[in-house]
């Protein structure tokens, strides 16, 4: 008898408990917001940058007040590197009813493989990944936050065609979502002006030697390449062996973004002195990104790149978004994205159109003697 | 021609890693008829600790490469000790599970130590600026050669101690048939801890010889690891020649396809070669022994 009694006031007290918490976390709790995150796998050398600029902006809008006088908070999910990964930790973060939007991820294919997801379940998310179908399937619940691989291949041909004045090019890429992508527009690019790339060489995630792929450019006379690495790793090792095999640097070499990273700098050292690359980011490239590299580098102690960027204005759009919206349905959020004009982030000036495509800018960057300086910023015009 | 000397160099060194990776194999299943899935983890961390010495204590290379050793050596004992010993009655299936629990664990324990930036460790010899030498039209990588000298004295010291020495035969003889060794008074217990700890310490030598190529990542003992397997299956599991010649002609087959055929399926055959020799010869190239084992 006294047993259950106790076992009643358990009950009891714990139903309090839980209705009590329920009720705070709908006057005045956090407003959650997801977080896709390559914790392990092949990509999770980008997890700490991605980590943090989403960390860092959270803190700066939550110490301005947060969002309708409630806090942010992020809510980090694994995504294990992979597509299935991507999906099942894209459905974790939803099944919790108090998410507001998602953000991530950076990669390409794993964005293609949520899209039924997303759509599925109508809440925003922010991306990162760059390949050009990914706001133009009609989905309603993408927002790009870099611009698309159409730009950066429209951008990286008109660079090395027109002003370099090379005509001879070969294109090196990762076989996947984002590398296909982007070989694809560089050859449309390369159309329109009539020319034909001389090789195309996919290569792999995760691949440790590239003397095939090295050989075969040098081999096809070509006199300018152009590369799109998902893989930072991958491209620092492309880069080394280039070097090592004469390739570098005599070669005139523009890479997607990924050339441009801390990472590649850090572990490819001088085979990257003399290339060309475009990047979405440049710390010094506007002063929304001069002052996110110093509270970055107070923060963390370090230097801030693109995966860090892209988190960051993420979270800040966000946050400007749900201000300006009634409320946090997820229709009354994608309005307030949409209406997200010339707002300066860390990467450039959003302007966010139906399609969700929010940047159409691109920095045509030198690597010299170690360190990469800005040519030019390129806005191209939107498609 | 050059670029087929260079295709070759690639092909060989690269075999090399997957051959000193599948002479651990080879060990540790000569010694417990187990195949050891954390294999390709050692060859992460003995990486890892080398780097630790040299970028973060800033020692000498060699002394750098001592301690690590020392501590491959300590790990081979541990894992002995935890992942095989009270599994050791059982039959394989138990210790094969539980070696592919330890390969996960190593990879998340050194994602939580190292982080998950990729690292880059200087190659031993950094002569001449750029690492190597050209001759006649390729660049031979001073760390290609040192991984190929590595092997082969390796090979040779493996090959001599199996068949010339009492405690090779010592070991062979528990892997045929552990009581009966045990009956002849061979410390079977002691053997098998060394033996750990000798295929840890190759293992890990093996991720010491291509931390400067590879770069240093949590999850970079995982392919090799695959390959290595792959190829002590084609040379003949269990047989020392087999390793070396399986891990070689898997580099070299790698090598070549990727630049005659296509890059994107270059790892395709390694793992179709495998299977032709599952399906046409399952013994692998030098699988006599093993057969008289069965």
């Amino acid at each position: 008898m006294r047993r259950s009694a106790r076992f009643l006031i358990a009950i009891v007290t714990g139903l309090a408990v839980f209705t009590a918490s329920r009720g705070a976390a709908q006057m005045g709790g956090p407003i959650k917001i997801g977080q896709l995150l390559p914790m392990t796998g092949n990509f999770a050398s980008s997890l700490k940058m991605q980590r943090q600029g989403a960390e860092l902006a959270v803190e700066e809008v939550n110490k301005a007040g947060g969002v309708k006088g409630r806090m942010l908070q992020l809510v980090r999910e694994d995504d294990k590197s992979t597509d299935p990964g991507a999906v099942q930790a894209f459905q974790k973060l939803i099944e919790d009813k108090e998410m507001v939007a998602v953000i991530g991820s950076i990669r390409s294919t794993q964005i293609l493989a949520m899209l039924p997801t997303i759509n599925e379940a109508q809440i925003p998310v922010m991306i990162g990944g760059t390949n050009f179908s990914l706001t133009h399937q009609g989905s309603r619940w993408v927002f790009r936050h870099r611009p698309h691989d159409g730009f950066s291949a429209q951008v990286m041909v008109k660079f090395v065609v027109e002003e370099l004045k090379k005509n001879k090019l070969a294109i090196v890429h990762t076989s996947d979502g984002f590398g296909n992508g982007g070989r694809d527009e560089v050859v449309k690019g390369l159309k329109a002006r009539q020319m034909e790339p001389v090789v195309i060489k996919a290569i792999n995630t995760g691949d440790k030697d590239f003397t095939a792929v090295v050989t075969a450019v040098k081999n096809s006379g070509a006199d300018a390449l152009v590369t799109y690495f998902t893989s930072t790793s991958d491209l620092a090792i492309f880069a080394t062996q280039a070097k090592q095999q004469g390739l570098l640097p005599q070669m005139t070499w523009i890479g997607s973004p990924s050339i441009t990273t801390t990472d590649a700098a850090k572990l490819a050292g001088d085979a990257l002195v003399g290339t060309y690359g475009i990047g979405d980011f440049d710390p010094t490239g506007n002063p929304t990104a001069q002052a996110f590299q110093v509270a970055y580098k107070a923060k963390f102690n370090e230097d801030t790149d693109l995966f860090s960027a892209w988190t960051y204005d993420a979270v800040h759009n966000l946050a400007s978004a749900m201000t300006h919206a009634p409320d946090l349905k997820p229709d009354s959020i994608r309005a307030g994205i949409l209406a997200i004009k010339k707002r300066m982030g860390a990467e450039n000036e959003y302007t966010f159109d139906e399609r969700g495509d929010g940047l159409d800018h691109y920095y045509i960057l030198r690597n010299v003697g170690g360190t990469w300086t800005v040519l030019k910023a390129v806005h191209v015009e939107r498609y | 021609m050059a670029s087929i000397g260079q295709i070759l160099l690639a092909g060989l060194s690269l075999g090399s890693v997957y051959a000193l990776t599948a002479l651990g194999f080879v060990l540790i299943y000569r010694a417990t008829n187990v195949v050891n899935f954390a294999q390709g983890e050692f060859l992460m961390l003995g990486a890892y600790f080398l780097f630790t010495f040299v970028e973060g204590a800033k020692l000498n290379y060699g002394v750098a490469a001592l301690i690590a050793i020392g501590m491959l050596g300590v790990l081979g004992l541990l894992f002995a000790l935890g992942v095989y010993y009270p599994l050791r009655n059982r039959s394989f299936l138990p210790v094969i599970i539980a070696t592919i629990g330890a390969s996960i664990m190593f990879q998340n324990g050194a994602l939580a130590i190292w982080g998950s930036s990729p690292e880059r460790l200087r190659p031993v010899l950094e002569g001449g600026g750029s690492g190597g030498v050209t001759l006649g039209g390729v660049y031979f990588n001073y760390q290609y050669v040192i991984i190929l000298a590595v092997t082969l004295v390796l090979m040779g010291f493996q090959y001599a101690f199996f068949e010339f020495t009492l405690l090779g035969k010592k070991t062979q003889a528990i892997s045929q048939d552990k009581d009966m060794a045990r009956l002849l008074g061979i410390p079977v217990t002691g053997m098998i801890a060394l033996t750990f700890i000798y295929s840890t310490i190759l293992g890990g030598l093996a991720g010491m010889l291509v931390a400067p190529i590879f770069f240093l990542q949590h999850n970079m003992g995982s392919i090799p690891g695959l390959k290595a397997f792959s190829a002590s299956i084609i040379g003949g599991f269990g047989d020392v020649r087999g390793a070396i010649v399986g891990g070689l002609t898997l580099g070299v087959l790698e090598s070549f396809g990727g630049a005659y055929i296509s890059t994107v399926y270059k790892d395709a055959f390694a793992f179709l070669l495998l299977i032709i020799f599952l399906l046409v010869r399952p013994q692998g190239l030098f699988g006599e022994k093993v057969g008289e084992k069965a």
